[in-house]
């Protein structure tokens, strides 16, 4: 019966060309995601993958714990390469040159940069020329101090005492010095996947939403409810094929994207802390580059587990798939039309909706603080639970609406 | 093995589609006649649990159908009269789709199904897309679709609609082939399909069975005479104005009439023996003339 289902699914002419625009989408978010270059001696810049072996091995010269030791060695190197008379010419090719040799320490440069930022929302990118001095102790505390000044001045009112005394006393538990490594396969890797999942999400959408609704769209509903197992293991067996479906297909997706971008950029530094990236160097979660990027994918799956459900229940109820494909649609653009409207608590309610799962990376940065169950959560491991119990319910929900109509 | 159905009603907002229907239906084949809109579907879907009833009730072997739910449905087989079918699916996927929903063990249906493929003809054919099939192939894929689990009761709603009459004599044939020792109920709203094929004829008219009976039960109860008469095409006219006339022929000498009449229309007239279309004519009035000029 399952295999049935599937087959009327990716059977349809509309079904193949979504499953050709999915594999198209996911060549693009893998060409996407790798692209990246590496700027040679001569000043020029190299793509592929010569390129991006040698930003590896540039930036795995500096890999180790980010101490006193290794952060004075950055520090100085930025500075020599900073006043080498090729930073200093007034040729492109000449900077550019110079830039070549700062690639190795630029990632530990950018840190600097937010270390010693002047504020907690501030980057400058010039920040770690214009500095004397640095030393690991300041380093690792800067991050605390900023954010205790920011909580203190501008973001005064948008925390409670408890949920300041919470975020100060998570980045106070940051393990340091912290161990560097060269990260681009899992950053490049987070960072585009989003993309894929959002297209993934409607499309798989547009794939399920046919598997209750056709029997009406063709006039089979006679037929089938009128079968002995029409009203029992046929529409479990709907279910089921919508779930197989949305797993089978996520997964593969996922699997391809994160097999090829990481083993095109290397996976290395799957142990680093997120904090020991540019972009992670704020979060408040202690999670591994590789633990974010299983979150990542978890947090896509369920998304699409979520939204796909949705979208079948509706189609169940209400026997057409035009209402249901607007389901995941709906889910990836509303919300950003929501976040025009101005109220403190719609932020809060803003960062827990489903569009949110599908872009994990992201969502790890949010400054949201929930009181659940007398404990502070950031929205992270609300998230999880919210909509894996809610799609717990959903399929369920499926079966007995789908049931229920079918006697009118 | 009866099905008993005992004052039977569904309305649809303002119309009484089915309307205190009461039968009792053993083995055999029964012709469910009846003109467009008479509750055919109505009362179809009711005995295959697709609607519920608002009052009455429907047995088999004395137990209620509704309760039985999967174990009645077991016994069923039903081609609903807007047949629906998965456009991509070949006939044969199609088939052991369903068989699949029916509980048929695959390697069971996959036997059966090629050989009910083999009796409706479709057996050459088998890989075809249901989308590609005519419209006379999508009813022999319906039959073959209600005839996998080899069902005790075995409802068709107007097969032989939208059929070429080559195709309508084979259906014919096909049914009468498969009606053995089971219950057929097959509705139409064209005499011909079932006068010689079916052993009871049940006439809906408005939502009630207005008369059942074998053939010659319907004929012998007709209380008007048929009468064949010739008339000139001058008086064509003043006879349809004045009389039931169930056929119209134009022969060399004028019009050949076929009239229901109590009364003898014309000295000429000679008297013939009814036909299921002459019943069918006079429970029917005029909508039934038009339907049959379809024939
Ligand atoms: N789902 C429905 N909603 C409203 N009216 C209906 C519905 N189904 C049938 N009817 C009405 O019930 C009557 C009987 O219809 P139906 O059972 O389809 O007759 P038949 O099959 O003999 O042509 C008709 O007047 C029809 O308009
Ligand atoms: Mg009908």
């Amino acid at each position: 019966m399952i295999f049935y289902e599937i087959k009327k699914t990716v059977s349809r002419t509309g079904g193949r060309i979504a499953l050709g625009l999915l594999l198209f989408t996911l060549a693009v978010s893998c060409f996407l995601a790798v692209r990246v270059y590496y700027v040679n001696e001569e000043g020029a810049r190299e793509y592929g993958y010569s390129a991006v072996q040698k930003l590896r091995a540039a930036q795995k010269e500096w890999a180790g714990a980010l101490d006193e030791e290794r952060l004075q060695a950055a520090f100085q190197e930025n500075i020599r390469i900073r006043h080498s008379p090729e930073a200093l010419s007034e040729d492109i090719t000449e900077n550019n040159i110079a830039f070549s040799r700062l690639q190795g320490i630029f990632e530990i440069r950018s840190l600097i940069n937010e270390s010693y930022a002047e504020g907690f929302r501030s980057y400058d990118y010039y920040l770690a020329d214009r500095l004397t001095s640095v030393n690991a102790a300041d380093f690792y505390q800067n991050r605390v101090r900023l954010l205790r000044e920011w909580l203190e001045t501008d973001a005064k009112d948008q925390f409670t005492e408890a949920e300041k005394a919470w975020l100060i006393r998570r980045y106070e538990e940051l393990d340091t010095p912290f161990f560097y490594d060269y990260v681009k396969g899992w950053r490049r890797a987070m960072e585009y996947f989003p993309t894929l999942v959002m297209l993934a999400v409607m499309i798989l959408g547009y794939l399920v939403a046919g598997i209750f609704s056709c029997e009406y769209q063709s006039k089979a509903e006679a037929v089938f409810f009128a079968s002995a197992y029409g009203r029992s293991r046929a529409v479990s067996a709907k279910v089921k094929a919508g779930l197989l479906t949305v797993t089978g297909i996520y997964w593969a997706l996922a699997g391809c994207y994160s097999a090829f971008v990481l083993a095109f950029l290397g996976a290395d530094g799957a142990s680093c802390p997120v904090q020991a990236d540019l972009g992670g160097w704020k979060c408040f979660y202690h999670l591994t580059m590789g633990q974010a990027y299983v979150l990542v994918l978890l947090g896509g799956y369920l998304g699409c587990l979520f939204l796909s459900g949705l979208t079948m229940l509706v189609s169940a109820k209400t026997r057409s798939s035009v209402a249901a494909v607007m389901v995941p649609f709906g889910a990836v653009f509303l919300p950003s039309f929501l976040s025009f409207i101005q109220h403190p608590l719609m932020n809060h309610i803003l960062v827990l909706l489903p569009n949110r799962l599908l872009d994990m990376g992201t969502t790890l940065g949010y400054f949201y603080l929930y009181p659940v169950g007398g404990q502070l959560h950031g929205a992270v491991p609300l998230l999880l639970i919210l909509y894996t119990a809610l799609s717990l319910v959903l399929y369920p929900m499926q079966y007995v609406e789908y049931r229920r109509l079918s006697k009118k | 093995m009866l099905l008993e159905v005992t004052e039977l009603t569904k309305a649809f907002r303002d119309t009484m589609a089915v309307d205190h229907i009461s039968c009792t239906l053993g083995n055999g084949v029964y012709g469910l006649l009846g003109v467009n809109g008479a509750g055919k579907t109505t009362f179809m879907r009711m005995l295959c649990t697709l609607l519920l009833p608002d009052s009455g009730a429907i047995r088999w072997e004395g137990s209620d159908i509704f309760s039985m739910g999967g174990a009645y449905r077991k016994l069923l087989g039903y081609l609903p009269q807007d047949f629906g079918y998965y456009p991509d699916f070949t006939i044969q996927d199609y088939l052991l789709y369903i068989a699949s929903i029916k509980g048929l063990r695959p390697a069971y249906a996959k036997k059966h199904a090629e050989q009910l493929l083999q009796q409706v003809g479709l057996w050459d054919i088998r890989k075809q897309k249901m989308k590609k099939l005519s419209g006379g192939m999508k009813r022999r894929a319906g039959i073959a679709q209600a005839m996998l689990n080899d069902p005790q009761i075995l409802i068709l709603d107007e097969p032989t609609a939208g059929l070429d009459p080559r195709e309508r004599i084979r259906f014919r044939n096909l049914i009468s082939e498969i009606a053995d020792k089971r219950l057929v109920l097959l509705s139409t709203h064209i005499v011909s399909d079932i006068e010689y094929i079916a052993g009871e004829i049940l006439l809906m008219k408005d939502g009630k069975l207005t008369l059942t009976g074998t053939t010659q039960e319907l004929t012998a109860s007709m209380p008007e005479q048929v009468w064949r008469c010739t008339v000139q095409r001058e008086q064509l006219d003043h006879y349809l104005q004045h009389y039931q006339v169930s056929n119209i022929r134009n022969t060399a000498d004028g019009v050949e009439l076929r009239i229901l009449s109590a009364s003898c229309p014309m000295a000429e007239a000679v008297p013939e023996p009814a036909t299921l279309e002459d019943v069918f004519l006079y429970h029917f009035g005029e909508k039934a003339g038009a339907d049959h000029d379809i024939l």
